[in-house]
């Protein structure tokens, strides 16, 4: 009995605490716009006329972008730097998002992607112009 | 040796140029703000043109898959309206998979947990709302207008909806404008047949004085046609009403009794009985 009574007790606090977290939806505005999510839900055929929802869907895909994102950015500050004179352009510099980080990233989350090592139009692009003659 | 990289600042602004041609291209570069934005607020300042175009991908993707997850949990459940069981379940399946973004994604079935927040995946999310500082998108959205169709649909032709009809799902497109059919439909509805039209090759051209005997109307005043079925069953006699009438018409004579003969022959023949 006294059992039952404390499960029905936790039940009414996790009710109230989905209610809250819907409420919040409402009010928290994610960085992917509903319209923008709608249109690509309605793609794939997801019919939903509740705006928390929406929201709830772009929230979860914000966390995964903001995620894979923040992993890649691990993996950027975990390699080490290049040699450059100038330590504020190596500063600068060292926090771009590449392919090689975020393929790292991804890996980690099931999605494998795959790039080129290197892409050239031609064997002397990106090579130094000291170096090109010889 | 050096390695030159192109690297593309962190643009939130389209140039004008680049402006895209169909909605894909329209959806894909606002989700390519969406996500630079989330990159800024990570921690980065700029991004590989290809990487942050794999991400916008990604994402894209990403969406999707969880939409067709949720949809297909609501086609099981048969409904059409997706609820938020439907998209904790895909969510709890995206979990599995990518366990990193959304751990104790095997939790929700649990016994104990009564309601859905205690699913681990929620439970996420809701500290995420918490917690996470909120970035709105960097550029205001063309509005939808009150009859449901957007102000700026780059493919279709504004068309209003007109009248709302429960059966049909929202997400379709909307019914062309009822004008536009009618006008169409009065157009080609006068006695227009089709072995008259011009598509019809090696037609001839007939006068309209012809045109009007032999272009499939029938005269207004016609002969009265009558028939009378007769209901009674002549198969167990062997006899027909072609005998019979041959009979009433020829009499007696040695000429009928042959073709009564020959036609007697005939109908056992086709019966399957031989004659006797």
């Amino acid at each position: 009995m006294n059992h039952g009574q404390q499960s029905g007790e936790a039940k009414h606090e996790d009710d109230a605490a989905l209610t809250e977290f819907l409420a919040s939806l409402m009010d928290y505005t994610p960085t992917i716009p509903d319209d923008l999510v709608e249109h690509y839900l309605a793609k794939s055929g997801f019919q939903c006329p509740d705006v928390r929802l929406i929201r709830l869907v772009a929230v979860a895909t914000q966390k995964f972008v903001a995620d894979v994102a923040s992993d890649a950015l691990q993996h950027c500050k975990a390699r080490p730097a290049p040699v450059v004179k100038d330590k504020k352009q190596q500063k600068d510099k060292r926090l771009i998002l590449t392919m090689e980080d975020l393929s790292k990233a991804l890996r980690e989350y099931g999605v494998n992607v795959k790039h080129p090592e290197y892409f050239a139009d031609s064997p002397s692009t990106g090579m130094d112009p000291a170096t090109r003659d010889e | 040796m050096k390695r030159r990289r192109r690297n593309s600042k962190l643009k939130l602004e389209e140039s004008s140029d680049q402006s895209p041609a169909t909605t894909a291209e329209f959806s894909f570069s606002l989700t390519k703000i969406a996500v630079s934005q989330i990159c800024r607020s990570v921690g980065y300042i700029a991004t590989d043109t290809s990487a942050l175009n794999t991400l916008t991908l990604t994402t894209t993707k990403f969406l999707q898959s969880l939409a067709e997850l949720a949809s297909s949990f609501s086609n099981t459940a048969n409904r059409t309206e997706v609820n938020l069981f439907d998209i904790v379940n895909g969510l709890q399946d995206i979990a599995l998979s990518t366990s990193d973004c959304f751990p104790g994604g095997s939790t929700v079935h649990d016994i104990e947990s009564h309601c859905l927040i205690k699913s681990a995946v929620l439970r996420n999310l809701s500290d995420f709302v918490a917690y996470a500082p909120e970035i709105p998108f960097a550029k205001p959205l063309p509005r939808r207008e009150r009859d449901g169709s957007l102000g700026g649909d780059l493919d279709q032709a504004p068309v209003t909806r007109s009248v709302e009809v429960k059966s049909v799902p929202a997400w379709l497109p909307p019914f062309p404008d009822a004008s536009l059919c009618s006008e169409r439909c009065i157009k080609d509805r006068p006695d227009h047949l089709w072995e008259n039209s011009d598509s019809v090759i090696g037609r001839e051209i007939l006068p309209e004085s012809l045109q009007s005997k032999i272009g499939g109307r029938l005269p207004v005043r016609r002969e009265r046609v009558r028939f009378k079925m007769d209901q009674r069953d002549w198969s167990n006699s062997g006899d027909t009403r072609l005998e019979r009438w041959r009979d009433n018409r020829d009499g007696e004579s040695d000429g009928g009794v042959e073709v009564k003969k020959k036609i007697r022959e005939g109908y056992n023949y086709c019966t399957g009985e031989w004659p006797v």
